[in-house]
């Protein structure tokens, strides 16, 4: 599937007069705000404070530093209605996050969105994906001297904004995931240690092969034909999950396996995972490009990026 | 010009309820012209729209059949005493006992102590695994009706089927057929068994489908068991190579817990006795046929509820299928109709004229009309109709014919019999999976077929040793006529 048809390219957002270049400022906020204003100034934003506070808001709830050197502030508004970015460099660095005084942000691109556009902050970042994945981007805007040189810049680098957002917009990288040759009790270890309750199986290629959950495993120990009795007697003291504990290291996954899950190929529109979540009425969807698992989309997820992002 | 969509979506709602509407409508006239009465045109008509709605619209039925019996009474072809007396509320009250019964059985842990059993066998192979389900199925029909046997035979196939990796539906399949020979191995096998017997005139006894009914079944049930080994071969051989693999391994099918089934046992033990003895009982007692038979269920239903009355509440609400039982009451109700309104009186006279006596020609017929009808109708409305016209008929050996033929032929095809829809509904939930008619129709034919023979060649050769119904009537001390029309005539001569 083409993702391209809009052509909308990402430099079209913004003008070289919404350009803050090389700021002395090294305060976070004053940087925003100073953004802000300009915009306000350029293109009308509504009232400003409000502006400010929701992008406030958003970056002290989870600062958006996407790449080393880079953040990406954002936040919806009811005043715009069409995608509004500003742009703002600056040669030392901010400190962004507190927590990351090291990570200074030399390259901020500021989104301010319509309030009713789910997914479109998404989609201007998925255009700039590929700058981010460059570790060199914030160095080399941050020293162009001119605005109109830092908007050539974007200009220039064919950035266009996707005519919607793609599963790959909308997963997280797999963080656990277990092989086929794993045991029983190297899930129930993970599902202990991360506290997951649900874990994708891939093979040696990296290909989806199956999902081992949680609720499998108790169904396992606890199939229905024991919880039909109303009498928990006989299994107060646990005793089908002790046959599960002897039995954990000679058990391979497939045992508890299963290959009913939802899956998503990552240029599909984000939109399907959605549909893949609600048909298997389950909280995730596994991210594959053919087989490969690339990631893992979850109702979570899902419900932040588009609704709140 | 409508748009192809616009077209397909006119069929998709229209089509259905038109179709149904021109079949009633021409059966309508084509009564009318063979000069039926006006009653008489209107209960035919009605019955076929209910028969048309559980084929059509499933979903529907039930309201259906309310709104049936309401345009019935509209017409003045029923009258409410009369609804009330067709209802057929002994057999509801049966079921209702049996139901809550098997809900008890259920939490005190019987039936997992029954998976348990199979579970923990040593030995286990694809073959053997298929005879228990099997058997187990059809004798689990016999003693608590084949909608309940199938739910825990289809659980302990999941179970199975899951821990091994296989497809559950060759095995869902062979335990479905299994369960359907079964149910007409004893009275309490399906709900068809029991308004048979209770409707047969004179009543029939549990101890009369002992002798009748259950050794026909057991040859039509081996019959069967050696078609769908023959079958799904290929299932059954992997099922054997995944259990040897899982031995080989040292793991078992599942988790086994200690169970109290002692209880639960003794409960249906002594159910099964008292239903078993209720024949006996009732002549010592000097009670009318078969008062035993329906009350023990309610009995032993009411003292499950006393003794465990926090839950009480919960058994009649959960436990007790009210959707099923009240389809049936408008069902028995709108058929009663028929015999009312002497429809069937008449569609006996034409069996009569056209064969007189001859049960060699009545036996087949008999049996492919309620085989053939009750693989695509539920085959408790084929029963609830045709019933009277065998009792006129007069011959002990056409009851039993229709109980088998019924029984037998709910595995012709995927919606022959409420088991079968009960199993494909469990599996669709678990699995999404379904099942094509056709696939189904293919070994259900076969089964259906051989099974259908036996049951022929069973039922003729045993038709020269059952009592004829004057002997029947003997036997219950009265000497009158069996029942005719109107309908309950008989069954009243008996209860005074």
């Amino acid at each position: 599937m083409t993702v391209e048809k809009n052509h909308i390219q990402f430099s079209s957002l913004f003008s070289p007069s919404e350009v803050i270049c090389q700021t002395q400022e090294k305060d976070r906020d004053k940087v925003l705000l100073d953004l802000l204003k300009r915009l306000a100034y350029q293109r009308g934003i509504g009232n400003v404070d409000e502006a400010y506070q929701a992008v406030l808001a958003r970056e002290n709830d989870m600062p958006t530093i996407v790449a080393p050197g880079m953040a990406m502030p954002h936040a919806r508004l009811d005043a715009i209605k069409d995608l509004v970015v500003g742009v703002a460099t600056s040669r030392e660095g901010i400190v962004y996050d507190p927590r990351q005084p090291d990570n200074r942000v030399k390259l901020m691109v500021l989104t301010l969105a319509p309030k009713a556009a789910p997914g479109a902050y998404l989609q201007a970042i998925s255009s700039l994906a590929r700058i981010c994945q460059d570790p060199a981007t914030p160095d080399i805007v941050a020293s162009l001297p001119t605005p109109e040189q830092v908007w050539s810049f974007f200009d220039k680098g064919g950035m266009v904004l996707p005519d919607h957002l793609r599963a790959a917009d909308v997963m997280d990288p797999v963080q656990v995931q277990l092989q086929e040759h794993d045991t029983l009790e190297r899930a129930i270890d993970l599902f202990v240690r991360h506290r997951l309750n649900e874990l994708p199986v891939v093979d040696k290629d990296g290909d989806l092969i199956g999902v081992v959950s949680t609720y499998e495993l108790l169904r396992v120990c606890l199939p229905d034909y024991i919880l039909w009795m109303d009498d928990l007697t006989p299994i107060l003291n646990f005793e089908p999950f002790a046959e599960i504990l002897r039995k954990e290291s000679k058990t391979w996954l497939t045992e508890i396996m299963t290959t009913d899950y939802a899956t998503v190929e990552a240029d599909e529109p984000a939109v399907q995972v959605a549909k893949e979540i609600t048909r298997q009425r389950t909280n995730r969807a596994y991210v594959v490009r053919g087989k490969k698992l690339l990631g893992v989309a979850s109702l979570e997820t899902f419900l932040s990026k588009i609704l709140r992002e | 010009m409508p748009s192809a969509e616009g077209r397909k979506g006119f069929l998709r709602h229209a089509g259905r309820p038109l179709i149904t509407l021109a079949v009633s409508g021409l059966v309508g006239f084509l009564t009318h012209a063979l000069g039926l009465d006006r009653q008489q045109v209107i209960s035919v008509t009605i019955f076929l729209v209910i028969i048309m709605s559980t084929l059509l619209f499933w979903q529907f039925r039930l309201a259906i059949a309310f709104v049936g019996i309401g345009a019935l009474m509209g017409a003045n072809v029923l009258t409410l005493p009369t609804f009330i007396e067709e209802c057929q509320l002994d057999v509801i009250l049966f079921l209702v006992g049996m139901m809550v019964t098997v809900g008890v059985l259920k939490e005190l842990g019987l039936f997992t102590w029954i998976i348990q059993s199979v579970i923990a066998l040593k030995g286990m192979t694809g073959t053997r695994f298929v005879a228990i389900i099997v058997f187990l199925g059809a004798f689990m029909a016999c003693i608590v009706d084949e909608v309940t046997s199938i739910v825990f035979v289809a659980t302990l196939i999941f179970q199975v089927c899951d821990t091994l990796k296989i497809r559950p539906m060759p095995f869902l399949i062979i335990a479905v057929m299994g369960t359907n020979v079964g149910s007409a191995g004893t009275m309490l096998g399906n709900p068809v068994g029991i308004l048979i017997g209770q409707n047969a005139a004179p009543p029939l006894s549990f101890l009369d489908f002992l002798r009748w009914s259950f050794p026909i079944m057991i040859l039509g049930l081996t019959a069967t068991l050696g078609i769908l080994m023959w079958w799904f071969r290929a299932d059954i051989r992997l099922l054997s190579e995944r259990l040897q693999a899982r031995r080989e391994l040292g793991l078992g099918l599942g988790p086994l817990i200690q169970v109290p089934y002692k209880r639960s046992l003794a409960i249906l033990v002594g159910m099964i006795a008292l239903i078993g003895s209720h024949h006996f009982l009732e002549k010592t007692l000097n009670l009318a046929p078969n008062t035993v038979l329906i009350v023990a269920p309610l009995v032993i239903a009411g003292l499950l509820m006393i003794w465990r009355h926090k839950r009480s509440r919960h058994y009649i609400e959960a436990d007790v299928e009210w959707w099923t039982l009240l389809f049936f009451m408008m069902l028995f109700a709108v058929a009663g109709t028929l015999e009312h309104t002497r429809v069937t009186a008449r569609i006996a006279d034409s069996f009569q004229a056209a064969f007189g006596g001859r049960s060699f020609l009545l036996i087949p017929l008999i049996l492919v009309l309620s085989a053939v009808g009750s693989a695509f109708v539920d085959n408790i409305v084929f029963v609830a109709a045709f019933m009277p016209v065998v009792n006129k008929l007069e011959q002990t050996s056409l009851v039993w014919t229709l109980l088998l033929g019924t029984c037998f032929g709910g595995n012709i095809t995927m919606i022959g019999s409420t088991a079968n829809i009960v199993a494909l509904g469990m599996l669709e939930k678990r699995y999404r999976a379904s099942i094509r008619f056709l696939d189904w129709l293919k070994v259900g034919l076969v089964v259906g077929l051989v099974t259908g023979l036996i049951a022929w060649a069973g039922v003729a050769i045993l038709a020269p040793y059952m009592p004829t119904v004057e002997q029947r009537l003997q036997k219950v001390g009265m000497h009158s006529p069996p029942p005719t029309t109107p309908k309950g005539e008989g069954i009243e001569i008996y209860r005074h």
